[in-house]
């Protein structure tokens, strides 16, 4: 060996390689007898990448190796983890897209403020005989609006 | 050389001139910083690599996360035992590449080769099983890609939506398999040097490299089989 390669002993690579049987054998027991409910993916997934470490450590000898090689895979799954979480993010919280109105929220604030702005003040609301007497709108709210005085006079 | 270090002063002349490996090239210190330099390269082209299947996983989260019903029926209708043999193939063909740059670093190219041969004999299992699974899939109707249709299903399977799934299958195990057939190439490659006593435990670039790659492959179907066959 003229420049230092660390040499893994056969021992080694045997007892990851029944190691990594062992957790396939694992994996599909758990899957097809135990029922985990919501727990099955990340059982699974927990299994899965428990060999991918023994793989990487063992096998492509990151453990041996010069840490440079380690920062790359690992800057490399930070990306893939971002790219996984924000794409769940959306698509798992998108909800039902017919149901949602067609008119951005500012716009719904501005026609709510213009509803609130049209309706009648408290004293307007007030019944009085009179009420039943217009035939068409305009007449109801004059004879709203002399109610309203009518009842506003004997105060003062 | 007035540069020599210690690692270069033993090795043997290449014939024009000045006194170093014949495998090292004029750009690199050493062998040991060519071969780290090579290294890192290649991992640089497993983060791409990663980058490519981790399209299709979140294709396959996203979609599975959509139509649960259709992925748990049509995950049913893989053969689970399919799936397992060819994770212990090519469990087993990654530890004959760990073997064989083991064998190498020892000087021992016969053994080394006997383990490339190995390997490529495992990725050819693994593809002769994959014909299998496929080809049941085609007896039942259902091929890659023909007439797509998102929401449909197959008259083997009636499950809204199943016709997703098994576009995502057959995409990923499809360029899972144009990988495995890569890794055979290369392989072949790597015999053919070594039996031409190219490699030696001062220069194993290529084998090291290879392995690496192929590595990476096994890792890709260890997440592969339980997503695909067992969910």
């Amino acid at each position: 060996m003229a420049h230092g390669h660390h040499i893994i002993p056969k021992k080694t690579l045997f007892s990851v390689f029944a190691a990594l049987i062992g957790l396939t054998l694992l994996t599909v027991i758990t899957a097809l007898t135990i029922d985990f409910g919501v727990l099955e993916i990340p059982v699974a997934l927990a299994i899965a990448s428990t060999k991918a470490l023994l793989v990487v450590i063992f096998f492509m000898a990151l453990k041996y190796d010069n840490r440079v090689n380690a920062l790359a895979i690992t800057v490399g799954l930070v990306f893939v983890s971002v790219f996984i979480i924000f794409t769940m993010l959306d698509t798992v919280f998108r909800g039902d897209l017919d149901n949602v109105s067609n008119i951005t929220i500012s716009q719904q604030e501005r026609e709510d403020e213009q509803l609130r702005a049209r309706e009648p003040d408290a004293d307007q609301l007030r019944v009085a005989p009179a009420d039943f007497v217009g035939v068409d709108d305009d007449e109801a709210s004059a004879a709203v609006d002399e109610a309203a005085t009518a009842d506003e006079a004997p105060a003062q | 050389m007035a540069t020599q270090t210690q690692e270069t002063q033993d090795v043997q002349a290449h014939g024009d001139g000045h006194g170093h490996h014949e495998r090292l090239q004029h750009h690199f210190i050493s062998l040991d910083q060519q071969f780290s330099s090579a290294k890192l390269g290649m991992w640089l082209f497993l983060v791409t690599e990663l980058l490519l299947f981790s399209g299709m996983f979140v294709a396959y989260a996203v979609y599975m996360q959509w139509y649960p019903e259709a992925f748990a029926v049509a995950s049913e209708a893989l053969d689970w035992k399919m799936g397992f043999a060819n994770t212990i193939v090519l469990l087993a063909s990654s530890l004959t590449v760990a073997l064989s740059i083991h064998f190498i670093q020892k000087g021992n190219t016969k053994a080394m080769i006997t383990s490339l041969s190995a390997t490529l004999g495992l990725a050819v299992v693994f593809l002769i099983v994959k014909y299998f699974e496929y080809t049941d899939k085609f007896s039942h109707g259902i091929y890659p890609g023909e007439a797509f249709n998102p929401t449909g299903s197959y008259a083997y399977l009636d499950v809204p939506n199943a016709v997703q799934y098994f576009s995502i299958y057959y995409v990923m195990t499809g360029i899972h398999a144009v990988h495995v057939i890569v890794g055979m190439l290369v392989f072949a490659w790597l015999i053919y040097r070594a039996l031409r006593h190219h490699f030696s435990p001062e220069w194993y670039t290529p084998v090291e490299l290879g392995g690496l790659y192929w590595h990476f492959v096994d890792l890709v179907w260890i997440f592969l089989f339980p997503l695909l066959y067992l969910l």
